[in-house]
């Protein structure tokens, strides 16, 4: 095969293209809307990042500020743990809005992530979200669509395809030829938007572990991939069809297939077939299962009184006013050790419940190259499914070492004569409440979300071969007239 | 001559492919407003089921101390889901339709989620009212696009212009079939989900098939000025579907990216912060002024007089009052951005029927923000309730086994509406008619 004819060809759609004056007009739109999307949520990221930075801080001061009290007042005075985001959720803002921002982290008590951005929203914050993502994932294949439609199929009506077979070109050639020409093209939209992607990796790339560069490549990587594929996907249906006007109908109407009605069909079916219990169910079950293992807050609970039984007798004392430790400390961080895994059983077969009403929508991957790039994206700007249930248990353990320190501190200090947490008597010295970690939250590690979009990976390759053979091998399947 | 245009019309492939279209995605969307409504109906059910559960098994615990008791009890109040919300899920899958709480600072407790999967609030829901605000248009642009363009391009106008009375009133025919099968198909999809959802027929119900009318109305309206532009299939085809694509998928993005970024809402964590600190500071001031703080919101407790030697729960129960009454400040602001991301968004709304739709079938269906405030504001009446019912006989350490707890059995919420179809109605009806006005006015010569 000679590639300077195919190098020609796309040349040659390439400058057809650019001249004309539409493209113009959609290019400078595009670049316009992509400026104002960039700056507006890189704004709004730095603004978010700051009001959590500084409620964080507020927060601690507040603790740090206690004097001092009895440890268990402060096990429930209790952390706050506000939702650090992504740099990346500039460029991609996945299930951002839709995850709780706020968790308070108290003993005994696992509660929710509150004040998600969606919460706290109009019923037009269903309609999307806009970052950079939006525009490449939505828009600019519909740009490309529009621009390729007829790229095959304006050279037939006119009879140039004629013409240029005579003159000793192939289909094979014209078509990768047409392909390459519109990728270049879909450069001038997408280059700017990764460069807009790159800038926002170099500027951040000081936040902590967030292994920006490394995920900015493979975004990179993985958007090239995604519209040389639609590239060739264009190519071909145009060359397949009858008339522009169905090529462009086609094309239309994958997108529609493809880019809105599967990803919700799917998500809607996942839904349906795997329902999860709701709260209150939630709660009942973990309820049930402390009731049938033993209560720490019931008095007369045969399993924790079998337990200070066997505590007693190996200290050699008759009551627990005579232990060498707070013994009401020590029931708390045995009810707290076996409620947090009690909790943390549920709670695993909660996510994967939700797990399993993703994996209609996760194995569509393979099927909907869109699916693909969205999850793809979404796992790398660290605004996945994934990355928000690893913010969950990290707060958790945090949440669980809060409980057990507060604890440890009143079995050493607190005396047994104690009755309450009341009182200014018994107490620990507030060098402790300084001296207690602060919550930090790890971000996802890049290898963990390839491990977990590795079929979305050999997917996009998968449509990128198959794109190729069909035009290469299945060349004579296209006719020129 | 309608007979032959029927015919015509159904000859074509795209319709049936439209109806198709729209008939199985219909059923889909039907079903999904099915199950949302049965699971919440259910998760009320249990609510109401474990409340007595609850309540026994603390009973059983803390026989002896009433304040003990009270601490540990919790009170539901649901937010019903009405059969319309079938129609339009909106918000109220984000936001919990059951309030859980016990008698101590209620700031704490209220702001708690559900337990949704993000990813599906992501994708966001297939109802009926995304069917019809998203896919209606296109079925109705994919039907009208080369109207009379098709006409031209193939040679028949001429003949039309000839043969015809008015070409305008045959033009008008063609529009008036494809009008009355959009209607009827809609008409159709909504029976169903009248029947399957169990939507009784009042005026709320009414109000949506109004509402959806009109905006189906708009979207002739516009073909009807984009076809009267006489340009080609080609073009009509590609401004109509731009169109869409601006008013649908664009525009309603960044309209809300907008109020999201203008007023961010960072008082909702001054509010929690504000409320735990408040609270627990209390443990270390003066007991005292608490109580005298406490006494001055409710003055008729004032007879219990201040206990300050050890614990004692009067001494309890004032602190976790305080912490509520102390961060009354950061609430207002936050409820204030609220309001201010709910009126801002009406505001723009009426500009565009996409929006203005999804925000009238969400007040419609009660599934607004709104409608969550205004649940979030009534929770604060019933605790306010249970707590004053509890107070006195913890105060007057009632035994536990004399306290009527049963009598709190879960309640309602009653939402209220604030819909007003005629205002709503005036702007998409203006729109319309604009629209319908200018393709008139501009072919005045063509139709004499």
């Amino acid at each position: 095969m000679r590639n300077d004819v195919v190098v020609l060809i796309g040349k040659q759609f390439f400058k057809k293209t650019f001249y004309t004056k539409g493209l113009f007009v959609l290019l400078t739109l595009f670049l316009m809307v992509l400026s104002y999307v960039t700056i507006n949520g890189w704004n709004a990221y730095e603004k978010r990042h700051h009001i959590a930075e500084h409620h964080q801080n507020q927060s601690r001061e507040s603790w740090e500020n206690n004097p001092d009290k009895h440890p268990h007042r402060m096990a429930h005075f209790g952390t706050f743990a506000f939702r650090e985001q992504h740099p990346l959720s500039i460029f991609d803002s996945g299930i951002e809005t839709y995850i709780g921002n706020s968790i308070y982290l108290e003993a005994h008590k696992q509660n929710t992530a509150n004040f998600s951005e969606a919460s706290l929203s109009t019923g037009l914050v269903r309609f999307g979200d806009l970052n950079i993502a939006l525009l490449l994932q939505l828009i600019l294949p519909l740009v490309i669509f529009f621009i390729g439609y007829a790229s095959i199929t304006s050279e037939k009506e006119h009879g140039i395809l004629k013409i240029i077979y005579l003159q000793g070109a192939s289909m094979q050639q014209i078509l990768l030829g047409k392909a390459l020409g519109l990728f270049l093209v879909s450069t001038l939209f997408f280059i700017p938007a990764l460069i807009a992607l790159w800038s926002i990796s170099f500027i951040e790339s000081h936040t902590l572990n967030s292994g920006v560069v490394m995920r900015s490549l493979l975004i990179t990587a993985s958007y090239v991939l995604f519209f040389i594929v639609l590239c060739f996907v264009t190519v071909i249906v145009s060359a397949r069809s009858v008339s522009s006007n169905k090529a462009l109908l086609s094309l239309l109407g994958g997108w529609l297939l493809f880019f809105i009605i599967i990803p919700k069909t799917a998500q809607v079916i996942g839904n349906s077939v795997y329902p999860n219990l709701s709260k209150i169910e939630f709660k009942a079950a973990i309820e049930a299962e402390v009731a049938k293992q033993g209560d720490s807050h019931d008095p007369n609970d045969p399993h924790f009184n079998k337990l200070r039984d066997s505590v007693l007798k190996a200290n050699n004392v008759t009551d627990v006013k005579d232990l060498p430790f707070n013994y009401s400390g020590f029931l708390m961080s045995k009810g707290e050790e076996q409620t947090a895994i009690i909790y943390g059983n549920q709670h695993k077969k909660l996510i994967n419940t939700y797990k399993k009403q993703n994996s209609i929508t996760n194995s569509l991957v393979v099927l909907n190259p869109y699916l693909a790039i969205k999850n793809i994206s979404m796992g790398l700007s660290g605004t996945d499914f994934h990355t928000y249930t690893n913010f969950l248990s990290q707060t958790e353990t945090y949440r669980y070492e809060q409980s057990q320190y507060m604890n440890d501190l009143q079995m050493k200090f607190i005396s047994n004569k104690a009755k309450g947490s009341e009182g200014k008597i018994h107490v620990v010295d507030k060098s402790y409440w300084r001296s207690a970690p602060k919550f930090s939250y790890e971000y996802l590690p890049i290898s963990k979300t390839i491990n977990h979009q590795i079929v979305a990976f050999f997917a996009l390759i998968f449509w990128l071969l198959l794109a190729i053979i069909t035009m290469t091998k299945f060349s004579n399947r296209f006719k020129f007239i | 001559m309608y007979t032959l245009l029927i015919k015509h019309f159904f000859r074509s492939k795209t319709v049936w492919l439209a109806f198709g279209i729209l008939m199985v995605l219909g059923m889909l969307s039907i079903s999904t407003g099915k199950q949302f409504l049965s699971q919440q109906q259910t998760s009320i059910n249990k609510t109401i089921e474990q409340q007595q559960k609850h309540l026994e098994r603390q009973r059983s615990f803390h026989k002896e101390d009433i304040g003990l008791l009270s601490y540990y009890l919790k009170f539901s109040f649901l937010n019903p889901v009405q059969p319309l919300a079938g129609i339009s899920i909106g918000q109220s899958d984000l936001n919990s339709h059951i309030q859980n709480v016990s008698i101590v600072a209620l700031e704490g407790q209220k702001h708690n989620t559900d337990l949704v999967n993000p990813m599906r609030l992501q994708v966001g829901n297939l109802d009926v009212s995304f069917l019809i605000i998203f896919l209606f248009p296109l079925v109705i642009i994919a039907l009208n696009f080369n109207l009379l363009s098709e006409e031209k391009e193939k040679g028949t106008w001429k003949m039309i212009t000839i043969q015809a009375k008015s070409s305008f009133s045959y033009l008008l025919a063609k529009l008036s079939v494809r009008f009355v099968f959009v209607c009827l198909v809609l008409g159709l999809l909504l029976l169903v989900a009248k029947v399957v959802l169990g939507i009784p027929f009042t005026s709320d119900f009414s109000a949506i098939i109004i509402m959806s009318y009109l905006y189906t109305l708009f979207w002739f309206a516009l073909c009807f000025f984009v076809i009267l532009l006489r340009k080609s299939s080609n073009t009509n085809a590609i401004v109509l579907l731009a169109s869409w694509l601006l008013l649908v998928v664009f525009l309603p993005v960044l309209v809300s990216n907008y109020i999201t970024n203008k007023y961010p809402i960072d008082e909702a964590f001054t509010m929690v912060i504000k409320q735990r600190d408040a609270y627990h500071q209390k443990w270390d001031t003066d007991k005292k002024e608490t109580m005298e703080r406490f006494y001055e919101h409710y003055p008729h407790l004032r007879k219990y007089g201040f206990k300050t030697e050890g614990f004692s729960w009067l001494w309890y129960f004032a602190m976790q009052q305080l912490g509520d009454d102390d961060s009354k400040e950061e609430r207002a602001a936050m409820y204030n951005k609220v309001k201010q991301r709910e009126e801002l968004s009406r505001k723009i709304a009426q500009f565009f029927p996409p929006l203005q739709l999804q925000l009238s079938m969400n007040d419609i269906a009660k599934t607004s923000l709104t409608n969550h405030i205004d649940f979030l504001h009534a929770t604060n009446t019933f605790h306010e309730k249970i707590r004053l019912d509890l107070y006195p006989k913890i105060f007057e350490e009632h035994h536990p086994d004399t306290v009527n707890f049963e009598k709190h059995k879960p309640e309602f919420f009653k939402p209220e509406s604030n819909f007003s179809l005629f205002k709503n109605m005036l702007s998409i009806l203006i729109i319309s008619f604009i629209l319908i006005g200018f393709g008139i006015f501009r072919n005045l010569k063509y139709f004499s």
